[in-house]
């Protein structure tokens, strides 16, 4: 996230020049236009699709390459210690997890035969391998390798590993064993059910080399030639070259377990822009911009939709943009959000729909609910659903005695409604996101101050650990599992943890837990239904939007999937370009 | 040259510090996760030494304690610093910075030597144009033209140029320019190549010192011809051309060879804008990407080694000044 951010005050610039649109004029001079954009937008607001793949002609093409581009340089081969995306997404190129996860969220075996058999009392899962998976040196790849990976990062000989997952994963998992070749043994803490999704299934849980990486001593592997050179891999391609900043080359793993994959190469172009990026996929010179790496703007999605060379996707990922209240007594801040109506009132003031228009570019879904709509805990009928209703915001300040005569600043008992707001400076969207809200509450007598700080240096530390603010904005990104105690649970209300407003509610911890607390899908799905149900009513931190993903390819590239859950390992065997080339 | 060595400690001192007020963390805590747990945050930042207290991190970069220990003035071990030549591992990937840096500088060297010789080689000529037809039409068209190269910002010129030359052009069906990159995917070595993709960054680049250049040979010109051995050279009835050519342009020359000199340090600093627009693989855009990924050691790297190379620059202008103008030399 922090690092996009960076990248998004050069961008400006550029975009202003390449399109004068009145969309981009609007981005690019910046916050004191942005709500007069918004007054001329609240137009109708299209709802993005979930996923699908590029239309397959039927015959596969053998042969070819493909370049998709990546803004950010690649960081780390090894998935032990990587946190990008950048990195994760290349990684999942070369080496396999024991699985991954599919279009609609669940797992899909890659390393792992079949599904984990998961023991009666919910702690044990029995995952088997398949048989017979090579590295690419000619080692077989066995239950040895994925313990050797697992113990990198939860096992005590290990903590010189820099790697970020230790505590993560440590918190859960019990141990990881090898009862044959072929089979592992997780053994967990407590019953936690998104485990097989976020610690067997993601590409931060690639399998490594344990033939290579085994004889180093803990401290060396966060040095290891691996790391920016791995040449024993197990994936679908196999690693060339890392030009640094430059490019990574890929060639195809004739032997992949899975079946080769069609394509003969697969090149990472790094560097550039958003702007250059969309250049290059109208000159043909780069074929994938993928969310999160090679990055179309929203405010560049018209612009690339009108280009015939490529198609366009937009999906909903699975994050969101919010706001959260001080609600810690000790705060003066909280004096004025302790009373939910009056944080209900200060949602109803909003109008989502025209900031999803003018800020979003339309690339955004109005939140409805705390849950992402593309998870299959998402309700969609969650109620209240806080409709733009600025009558209804007046009439429940003033029914919580915060009131107001002639238009001024509302007053209760000698106090006034005013305090200020911070997000991080330089991320265009929240900047304009923070004026709209200061206008919009000005309009109910409501004064908030926008204030831009540094993302890093103050906006985290102000969120996890001093919680020294009246009210923060800031994203979040989740992973395809809902439980999102991380934010709402009070547990997490502690240093480091992410519950910077200080939301305490025993009924909503007790639904959390029970909801990781058991495996039973359909009961998970009702407690996350009631989790919606009582944030939608509390409003401790609203969510304004869950923006999209915008994935270009380009019209050669068959069998893509795209869609907010679905990892490129699932289907990267199958993409073929028409023209063999 | 002993001046030399308070400077580079001062560059270096000065850069860490400011790095360690304003850069924030490398450790992952910066992202917004939620895996990832205030432990892993601490237990990293120990492994890295970043828990350490400022002028620690500092002494540890340099090596002091590390020579001090070698000379049995203190105990324990300590990394190897700057002052043995150990440039440090990036904090982002663990590998040695100083691999990064010269597997960055050719490309960054290839850029900016051809961007300052179309600049030397252009400038030259149009300044004299300027000077001899001094209020001509072709004289105003220059001055108009440097005017806009010192103006206009490189980023903006480089998108028009790519709008033209890469996205037009092949739009039209007729041969284009690569856009980004130093080279294309999967081409091994080849001259052609390359040289393509080194032609708009090498003439953006290029604009802006042309037009300052362009400037100055036409008013050092312009003062050269005013001289009384020029009158004297006319009066012998030498051929105008030889007037300029011979005697004028040499002694002209002078203040453009140290002003160029003066640019030898921006052949490793100077293309960063470009090199990020244009996706070009060089030192500058490492060194941002890297002050963006809180990456210290990388970043302090560069720093001291263009610091290095600022001070040797300078070193060879002084030198080459002497040479050229002899009314200069020390006695």
């Amino acid at each position: 996230m922090s690092q996009h951010d960076d990248a998004i005050g050069f961008e400006q610039f550029e975009r202003f020049v390449e399109e004068w649109s009145r969309r981009d004029f609007l981005r690019n001079v910046g916050i004191g236009t942005a709500y007069l954009a918004f007054l001329a937008g609240g137009l109708e607001f299209l709802e993005a699709c979930a996923g699908g793949t590029s239309t397959s002609s039927g015959n596969v093409k053998e042969g070819g390459h493909i370049v998709e581009a990546s803004i950010a340089d690649l960081k780390n081969w090894n998935s032990v210690l990587t946190t990008d995306y950048t990195s994760q997404q290349m990684i999942s190129m070369i080496n396999d997890a024991l699985y991954c996860v599919d279009s609609n969220g669940n797992l899909f075996p890659l390393v792992a035969k079949d599904k984990p058999q998961v023991s009666s009392d919910g702690l044990t899962y029995t995952v088997s391998l398949r048989q017979g998976i090579k590295w690419n040196d000619g080692q077989e790849l066995t239950a040895d390798d994925v313990v050797f990976t697992y113990q990198l990062m939860y096992d005590p000989t290990y903590t010189a590993v820099n790697s970020p997952r230790r505590g993560d994963l440590s918190q859960y998992l019990e141990s990881a064993t090898a009862k044959d070749k072929y089979t592992v043994i997780f053994k967990t803490k407590t019953v936690y059910a998104p485990f097989a999704v976020i610690h067997l299934a993601s590409n931060n849980y690639t399998i490594l080399p344990k033939h290579v990486l085994g004889n180093l001593a803990a401290a060396d592997i966060n040095t290891a030639s691996y790391n920016s050179a791995p040449t024993v891999t197990c994936g679908a391609f196999n690693f060339v070259s890392w030009e640094k900043g430059s490019q990574v080359t890929l060639k195809k793993n004739p032997n992949y377990y899975r079946g080769a994959p069609h394509l003969d190469n697969y090149v990472f172009k790094i560097g550039g822009t958003s702007t250059t990026v969309l250049n290059q996929m109208k000159t043909g010179e780069i074929d994938i911009a993928f969310p999160g790496i090679g990055a179309i703007d929203p405010s560049q999605f018209d612009a690339a939709k009108s280009v015939d060379t490529i198609n366009v996707y937009s999906y909903p990922r699975l994050s969101f943009d919010f706001f959260a209240f001080q609600l810690d007594p000790a705060k003066p801040a909280s004096q004025l959000f302790s009373d939910k109506n009056v944080r209900q009132a200060l949602v109803y003031a909003l109008d989502r729909t025209a900031i999803a228009h003018a800020l979003y570019f339309d690339q955004a879904t109005v939140a409805g609910t705390s849950m992402p709509p593309a998870s299959w805990a998402y309700n969609k009928d969650n109620q209240p659903q806080y409709k733009f209703d600025k009558a209804k915001a007046m009439a429940m300040l003033d029914a919580a005695g915060w009131t107001s005569s002639g238009g001024s600043t509302r007053t209760k008992n000698g106090a006034t409604f005013k305090f200020t707001m911070i997000t991080n400076a330089g991320n265009k969207v929240r900047e304009n996101l923070l004026v709209v809200l200061q206008q919009q509450w000005k309009d109910i007598g409501v004064d908030a101050t926008p204030s831009y700080v540094d993302f890093n240096k103050v906006l985290v530390p102000a969120i996890t650990d001093t919680r020294n603010f009246d009210m923060f904005m800031v994203g979040f990104i989740w992973g395809p599992d809902p439980d999102q105690s991380a934010l709402w649970h009070s547990r997490n209300a502690r240093k480091g943890g992410f519950n910077g407003m200080q939301y305490k509610n025993p009924d909503l911890d007790k639904v959390l837990d029970d909801a990781v607390g058991t495996l039973d899908h359909n009961k998970r799905k009702q407690l996350y239904f009631q989790m919606q149900q009582i944030l939608a009513e509390d409003q401790p931190a609203p969510i304004l939007t869950f923006p999209n993903g915008i994935l270009g390819l380009n019209k050669r590239v068959q069998n893509w999937q795209y869609g907010t859950f679905i990892q490129r390992g699932a289907y990267l065997k199958d993409v073929f370009v028409t023209d063999g080339k | 040259m002993l001046a030399t060595i308070p400077t580079l400690f001062g560059v270096t001192s000065i850069s860490y510090f400011l790095i360690w007020v304003t850069a924030g963390d490398i450790v992952p805590g910066v992202e917004i996760n939620p895996y990832i747990k205030q432990e892993d945050i601490d237990r990293i930042r120990h492994n890295l030494g970043l828990d350490q207290p400022f002028w620690l991190q500092y002494l540890n970069w340099l090596g002091l304690p590390n020579l001090a220990q070698q000379l049995h003035l203190i105990g324990g071990t300590w990394p190897k610093g700057i002052l043995e030549g150990d440039f440090g591992r990036s904090l982002v990937d663990g590998s040695p910075v100083i691999d990064h840096i010269v597997e960055r500088l050719p490309n960054t060297l290839e850029l900016t030597t051809t961007a300052i010789l179309i600049g030397v080689l252009l400038a030259i000529p149009l300044g004299v144009t300027g000077a001899l037809r001094r209020g001509s039409k072709i004289d105003h068209a220059l001055t108009a033209m440097s005017v806009a190269g010192v103006a206009v910002p490189s980023f903006w010129l480089a998108l028009i140029l790519v709008l033209v030359f890469s996205v037009q052009l092949r739009a039209w069906g007729l041969p284009a320019l690569p856009s980004s990159g130093a080279y294309s995917p999967l081409v091994g070595f080849d001259p052609l190549d390359r040289l393509s993709h080194l032609v708009l960054p090498a003439l953006v680049l290029s604009f802006g010192y042309l037009a300052i250049w362009s400037r100055f040979g036409r008013s050092s010109m312009l003062e050269v011809l005013s001289q009384d051995y020029v009158r004297t050279a006319r009066a012998k009835g030498m051929s105008e051309r030889r007037v300029v050519y011979i005697h004028a342009l040499r002694n002209a020359v002078i203040p453009l060879v140290t002003l160029i000199g003066l640019e030898l340090p921006a052949l490793v600093s100077g293309g960063a804008v470009v090199e990020i627009v244009f996706g070009w693989p060089g030192i500058g855009r490492f060194a941002l990407d890297r002050a963006f990924g809180h990456d210290y050691t990388a970043v302090m790297g560069i720093v001291t080694f263009a610091a290095i190379l600022v001070v040797l620059g300078n070193l060879l202008a002084d030198i080459l000044y002497a040479i050229l103008d002899p009314r200069v030399r020390y006695t």
